[in-house]
């Protein structure tokens, strides 16, 4: 390991929203590691993803352990399910002292157990809700 | 007291009923609702259909200021998430959590679970307390393992046997806390003398355990 201790990245679960963001800093050059439990979900990776890759179940710390997460600077946790990313994200915070976690949630009632941590979530939901929100105050003026 | 049962199978219809002969209250959650309307029908209580995970579920289910709730399901994520919402939102005063993986007791642990409990974890414990304990009756850990309760009986070749409790090798600190004799039960003083076929309840640190029974099972001769 080099001398710089926290230069990865890692990216839990290769959803379309995960694969994206592990071809977009691989091609920016970024020491990236991509973990998925479903062999399949790797045909997603695009053909410019040159970081790594780990068939492994990240709820397992043993596997977050291989995938780097001693040295990691961030963790990005995009699976399908919001139970498994909470988790994940906070073994990355509260036991790795991970400095920077990024995690999607689709329920956000469940924001409350990220309060007083230093994970950032996106919620898809509040998203499209503000999005619908804009599109209709255009629309109204149009009218 | 309230106890809330979230998720789990064949081991629900059990927990409910030995709660229900001890006359607790129950709330039942559990995402099969086959199973829902057959743990309904034979124990005769409300049982809620959905999630436990997700928060109008629990909503519904009214577990605010439940006094414990347990969560069963077969996903360690999402027991974990469970407890915590039943903690922090709906202020449970205990969450209990089983969980698959043994590695996972102390990850709960460190994220806020107390008691997360693992059925390997409880076998590979008892194995290895009782392959190096001969004449252990019974062991029990306490504290997050840092302190055990040990029941043993005193053989007639023990060294012990016919000493007083002052007079046992103390190079490990323990305590005899009680002595079973049949049927007496005896809350020993440093001169109560220990006799052949007494069984003692000792209270020790975990880690000294090994060695605070190889002193009790001193065979005379050894002395």
């Amino acid at each position: 390991m080099s001398k710089n201790p926290r230069k990865r990245t890692i990216i839990v679960g290769l959803s379309r929203l995960g694969s994206a963001i592990a071809a977009k800093l691989s091609e920016q050059g970024e020491d990236v590691v991509v973990v998925d439990k479903d062999d399949d979900s790797f045909r997603k990776l695009a053909n410019t993803y040159s970081g790594y890759q780990l068939i492994a179940d990240a709820v397992d710390i043993d596997n977050l352990e291989k995938a780097g997460i001693k040295t990691a600077k961030t963790v990005i946790v995009t699976t399908d399910d919001d139970n498994i990313n909470i988790m994940v994200a906070e073994i990355s915070a509260m036991i790795y002292n991970v400095p920077h976690i990024f995690v999607r949630l689709h329920d956000n009632d469940k924001s409350v157990l990220l309060d007083s941590t230093n994970i950032h979530a996106i919620y898809p939901f509040l998203l499209s809700l503000a999005e619908f929100e804009n599109i209709m105050k255009k629309e109204e003026k149009n009218i | 007291m309230k106890i809330v049962i979230a998720g789990g199978n064949i081991e629900v219809d059990y927990l409910i009923k030995m709660f229900l002969k001890s006359n607790h209250d129950l709330v039942i959650i559990n995402e099969n609702r086959d199973y829902c309307e057959y743990l309904s029908e034979t124990n005769n209580i409300a049982v809620i259909v959905g999630d436990p995970s997700k928060t109008y579920v629990l909503d519904d289910a009214q577990i605010i200021n439940a006094d414990v709730l347990i969560a069963l399901s077969a996903r360690d994520a999402d027991n974990l998430v469970v407890c915590q919402l039943a903690k922090r939102v709906f202020h449970v005063k205990r969450a209990i959590a089983s969980v698959s993986n043994p590695k996972n007791v102390s990850i709960f642990m460190k994220l806020g679970i107390n008691n997360a409990i693992s059925s390997s974890h409880l076998i590979a414990q008892t194995i290895e307390r009782l392959s190096i304990i001969e004449n252990l009756v019974r062991s029990l850990l306490i504290e997050d393992e840092k302190i055990v309760i040990t029941e043993l009986v005193i053989n007639d070749d023990s060294y012990v046997a016919g000493k007083a409790v002052k007079d046992i090798d103390s190079s490990f600190r323990f305590n005899i806390s009680c002595i079973f004799r049949d049927p007496e039960v005896i809350i020993p003083k440093g001169d109560t003398v220990i006799q052949t076929g007494d069984k003692l309840i000792v209270v020790s640190s975990a880690i000294d355990q090994s060695r605070i029974v190889e002193i009790l099972q001193r065979k005379r001769d050894n002395e």
